[in-house]
């Protein structure tokens, strides 16, 4: 907490266990205690295997903890029902995933105005919407792509049009450079200082030495073994 | 005997609430001593997942509850023929002395029921729980009367005996019979019409008011109460008669034959409906004060206030039609 501002996220005595009970019971995240500023990027470092991705999901309300609590602006969201968790994840959160998810066969632009359907907002409004995204992400001639016809890098950029369809306030990213060269990582982190600027709360997964080194990055939460174990 | 779709169902339906049912009690005196909001515990945490579980499946049987009161009414009348002396329901009911009795379970339950579904209603709505001890503790409590009910509903499947001589309506509900269906059966025409009109206006006027203002969400309940108890006695009194054109015949069951149309089905579907909805208005109204429930208990107890309205008055003017199309003359002008 920071003069009296609630922190945007806040982890307290975080636990997450997969195959409870059973013989392969396996510990991902052992006692993670972390608050996320708000209007801040946030890069959680770790080997594979460290919990990071787990902390994610955790985070924007794909998995529930199996002890311990998440608290987003200071409302406990780790025990909400389903009905109030997908409110929360369409309106606060937007993801980008490893492997981006685009569904294949789709256009770049009915990719990105997809999670925004259950809004009931009028069509016009999307496709506005959307094509300002894609604009801004030098996307603007592809709209009418269909995905698999689109470069990793551009997959990358339809992706982080999708997370920001919902303007979300904060945007998640799982190891967002890891299937993209030097130039594709460079052009990403330009495209997140941007989102920076614009005063979103920015939490990514890498171990990429570009992400985790970069400028654009406030704070690096180094992670093993399901715990935090260094920052800086 | 009991190899009758409908008796089946009916039997299956309740095996199916009393095993959730068990299956949740365990689970609901966890809740009971141990539910800890503040408290980020694996237990806690087990139990805030599990309750949205045990809520849905509780609410799934419950519901199912509802609709077996009619069907159970339905059976009773469709297998009057197969019981020398049954003319209607109330003859299978009488084949034993469990039949009645199972269906005044089942009706108790029927608002009992629909009470703990408006409660878990608005705790589902709020974002912390807030009625998670209550509507656990309230479905102990309704454990044993459903219980009771699957087994006296067992029992007078399972005794329906062909060979049994049974009672027709025409004793149970005579007036010279001493039973209270008897007694308000042998209220005079007029004074029961005033009293039918009157309850029934107040329980329609109590519900409006709080459908359109917000107030007297106790004074609903109490009115529907009010109103459901005039509307069973305004049908063995007079609007029976009405029905069958008969100076002497008020049976409540009779109306549900296929020779009247049905008729009775569209008097007490809105009926209990009405009380249902009027009655769970006053079983939420306590939690209006609580925090997360300020905005949630006004807008479902208004909502469940207009369903109550929209009942008591659709079974008043059904009955008022069904009394202005009769050629019995009860009343001298």
């Amino acid at each position: 907490m920071l003069d009296g501002v609630p922190d945007m996220i806040e982890l307290a005595g975080i636990r997450k266990a997969f195959n409870q009970g059973q013989h392969n019971e396996y510990w991902a995240l052992n006692g993670i205690d972390l608050a996320i500023e708000a209007n801040k990027v946030t890069a959680l470092r770790g080997p594979s295997g460290s919990g990071k991705t787990t902390l994610l999901t955790l985070v924007g309300c794909l998995a529930r903890p199996t002890e311990g609590r998440v608290r987003l602006k200071g409302e406990d969201i780790s025990g909400l029902p389903e009905r109030f968790l997908t409110e929360i994840r369409r309106r606060t959160f937007g993801f980008v995933f490893q492997q981006f998810n685009l569904i294949k066969g789709l256009t770049a632009l009915d990719n990105i105005i997809l999670p925004a359907y259950p809004t009931g907002e009028p069509r016009r409004e999307l496709l506005e919407r959307a094509e300002g995204l894609l604009a801004r992400l030098n996307l603007g001639h592809r709209r009418d792509a269909k995905v698999e016809w689109l470069s990793g890098g551009e997959q990358q950029r339809v992706a982080i049009c999708r997370a920001l369809i919902n303007d979300p306030e904060a945007l998640i990213a799982d190891e967002p450079t890891a299937n993209l060269d030097t130039h594709l990582a460079k052009e990403f982190m330009a495209i997140l200082e941007g989102l920076a600027g614009e005063g979103r709360t920015i939490l990514l997964t890498s171990h990429d030495p570009l992400v985790t080194e970069s400028d654009v990055v406030d704070r690096v939460v180094e992670m093993r073994d399901g715990m935090i174990v260094d920052e800086r | 005997m009991i190899f009758q779709p409908a008796i089946i169902a009916l039997l299956l339906s309740s095996a199916i609430c009393v095993l959730a049912l068990a299956a949740s009690a365990p689970f609901a005196f966890e809740v009971i001593r141990r539910w800890d909001i503040r408290s980020g515990s694996e237990r806690q945490l087990k139990l805030e997942r599990r309750t949205y579980l045990f809520s849905t499946l509780l609410a799934f049987v419950l519901v199912a509850q509802l609709a077996s009161v009619l069907l159970f009414v339905f059976n009773a009348e469709k297998m009057s023929g197969m019981f020398v002396g049954a003319m209607c329901a109330v003859g299978t009911l009488n084949v034993n002395p469990y039949g009645f009795p199972a269906l005044n379970a089942k009706i108790a339950l029927f608002f009992l029921a629909a009470m703990w579904l408006a409660i878990n209603h608005v705790d589902s709505r709020a974002r912390d729980y807030p009625l998670v001890r209550i509507k656990y503790g309230l479905l102990l409590l309704l454990a044993p009367l459903l219980a009771a009910s699957a087994w006296t509903e067992a029992q007078f499947f399972l005794n329906l005996k062909a060979d049994v001589i049974t009672s027709c309506c025409g004793s149970l509900f005579s007036e010279g019979s001493k039973t209270l269906a008897a007694e308000a059966s042998a209220l005079e025409p007029l004074p029961a019409m005033i009293l039918f009109y009157g309850a029934m206006g107040l329980a329609i006027g109590m519900s409006s008011l709080h459908w359109s203002f917000g107030r007297g969400g106790y004074g609903v309940a109490v009115a529907s109460v009010l109103g459901f108890a005039a509307a069973i006695a305004g049908i063995l009194s007079f609007i029976s008669l009405y029905i069958y054109e008969h100076p002497h015949h008020h049976c409540p069951f009779c109306v549900l034959k296929p020779e009247y149309d049905y008729q009775g089905y569209a008097l007490y579907l809105p009926l209990f409906v009405a009380t249902a909805a009027g009655l769970a208005v006053g079983a939420i109204r306590p939690f209006a004060r609580i925090a997360s429930l300020k905005s949630i208990v006004p807008n479902a107890s208004r909502r469940l206030a207009a369903i109550a309205s929209i009942g008591f008055l659709l079974a008043t003017a059904v009955a008022t039609a069904m009394i202005l199309r009769s050629n019995l003359v009860l009343l001298d002008h």
